[in-house]
């Protein structure tokens, strides 16, 4: 298995199952913390994860399949192309997204770290992935946090434009762009981004 | 620049002096907090009582005499209201008899910047944790140079979440230190840990806790706290220093005193082949030398205020502070 990428909490390792290429996402054990806290810790959230993803996949298609789920790792489908962070001359449809993460809300599942670090990008369109930090929740708050981190990560326009795609999408959106307005004027966060 | 600085934004009274960067000398008088924590009034009458023998020995163990000093430094805050009005009357009143500039400073920057330098470091993450604060920061330019806040606490500190912990099973002192001491002798029991992305929340485990008290062991208890909420603070730390490209780590604080968290900290760092680093614990402590140190800076680089505009704010947020 060859080492794609090291995150804070896991490795993401390239492997093939069933002669189909996929990817093994590993939660390792953390040695700065007791081992009944990082045990507890991986096993809930490696479930927590598949658990949201399945969700996901099935209402809006556009999620990697879960191939298998170990006590630490999850197996899934290998998503070809190119990370929404790293695309450059590559036309992006942001309606899509939009479109995609309404679906997600209006079946309870918040992203919890929804950034174009967390997106695929390739001919058939915009991936999800990265559950890690995912919840299944009607929280209206989690699921503004989920536009207001896309917002401040692309520009305004194509913002704008997966904005509009979600709240078209979206049965009750007016009530969570609201509270998107809402959390902006708390200011807590408006200091607060990365970029 | 010969600079004298004062610190009393909670129950410490502190006076440092400084001289082009070196502490020449660190002196402090504390309020006992007993058992039943801080009442703002009673620290700030303690404080007056002892602001002019503080400042004394101060003077004393740097070996000069107050009709030397160049500058005056204070901490505008953050902290409480009443303590942190003793400090400044003490700096204003120092400054207008003397003639001298005066620099209103904030006390989260001054132990970032007092750990930078202690560590050696060049553009850190630093770990802020103590008694009312928990913040996880880095330096920024833009749109001035500040400490900008990747993450923090979304309700209290974690200083002060042990020291209330402390106090509902009526330990002496009601220090999170004695938390500490009781740990080595406890077993683990599952407690909430609630950590998203870069930011942490400690009141559902300090109410868990607290429901627990008498009816689990003392020392089990102390240990299951100490351990999560640390480890808590280890996640959105490490998270911080990868999605940042970060290679360098420090902490700071009161709680930054803590050796477990210490070590734990450096476990992190050490899985990355980062490098880790703090201030001795009399900089962790609330301390007059670090705003002394960072008054110099800033009256060096013409940051000074005129008297009248030589005010205090209890929520002085770090990322509000210019830093030079
Ligand atoms: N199904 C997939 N197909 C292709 N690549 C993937 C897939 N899942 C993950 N990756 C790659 O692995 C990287 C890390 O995955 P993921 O974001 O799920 O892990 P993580 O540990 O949560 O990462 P981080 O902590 O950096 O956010 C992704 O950025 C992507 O490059
Ligand atoms: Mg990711």
């Amino acid at each position: 298995m060859r080492l794609l990428s090291e995150g804070a909490e896991s490795r993401v390792f390239v492997t093939s199952i069933f002669g189909k290429s996929a990817v093994a996402k590993l939660r390792h054990a953390k040695a700065y913390r007791i081992e009944q806290i990082d045990g507890t810790l991986r096993k809930t959230r490696t479930k927590k994860e598949a658990r949201a993803m399945n969700k996901a996949r099935e209402v809006c298609g556009r999620v990697p399949a879960l191939l298998g789920v170990g006590k630490f790792t999850l197996y899934m489908e290998k998503i070809e192309g190119t990370l929404l962070k790293d695309v450059k001359n590559q036309r992006v449809d942001y309606g899509e997204i939009g479109k995609t993460l309404a679906k997600m809300h209006d079946a309870d599942v918040v992203h919890g770290d929804f950034t174009p670090a967390n997106i695929i990008i390739n001919k058939s369109g915009a991936w999800i992935i990265d559950f890690g930090l995912s919840d299944i929740t009607d929280s209206i708050e989690d699921k503004a946090l989920d536009l207001l981190l896309m917002k401040r990560s692309i520009d305004r326009k194509l913002y704008a434009g997966m904005e509009s795609a979600y709240s078209k999408e979206l049965k009750n959106s007016k009530l969570v762009l609201d509270r998107l307005a809402d959390i902006e004027k708390r200011g807590r966060y408006q200091v607060r981004s990365l970029a | 620049m010969l600079v004298i600085g004062i610190e009393s934004s909670a129950h410490t009274f502190g006076v440092g002096i400084v001289s082009d960067g070196k502490v020449l000398a660190n002196e402090k008088m504390m309020y006992d907090v007993g058992t039943h924590g801080i009442i703002p009034v009673k620290v700030a009458e303690t404080h007056i009582k002892n602001s002019a023998a503080v400042i004394q020995s101060a003077l004393d163990k740097a070996g000069i005499k107050i009709s030397e000093l160049e500058g005056v430094g204070y901490t505008k805050g953050p902290g409480i209201g009443p303590c942190l009005q003793v400090g400044q009357i003490a700096a204003k009143t120092i400054a207008k008899r003397l003639k001298l500039k005066i620099a209103p400073v904030n006390h989260a920057v001054a132990h970032a910047e007092i750990t930078k330098r202690e560590g050696g470091f060049k553009d850190p993450i630093i770990l802020y944790v103590s008694g009312g604060n928990s913040q996880i920061l880095k330096i920024t330019d833009k749109p001035f140079r500040h400490y900008h806040i990747l993450g923090e606490t979304f309700d209290i500190g974690v200083g002060n979440m042990l020291d209330a912990f402390a106090r509902e099973i009526k330990l002496k002192p009601a220090w999170g230190s004695t938390v500490a001491k009781l740990a080595m002798e406890g077993k683990y029991i599952e407690m909430p840990y609630t950590v998203k992305g870069m930011d942490f929340a400690f009141s559902g485990l300090l109410t868990y806790a607290s429901e627990l008290a008498g009816k689990a062991k003392n020392e089990d208890l102390c240990y299951s706290i100490q351990e999560t909420s640390f480890a808590m603070l280890c996640e959105a730390t490490e998270r911080a220093l990868l999605l940042t490209n970060s290679r360098e780590l420090g902490v700071c604080g009161g709680v930054a005193q803590s050796n477990r968290l210490k070590e734990m900290l450096a476990s992190v760092c050490k899985e990355h082949r980062m490098k880790f680093g703090f201030a001795r614990n009399e900089y962790n402590a609330d301390n007059g030398a670090m705003i002394a140190f960072v008054a110099e800076r800033m009256l060096e680089k013409g940051s000074h205020q005129p008297l009248e505009k030589c005010d205090v704010q209890q929520r002085y947020r770090i990322d509000r502070a210019m830093v030079y």
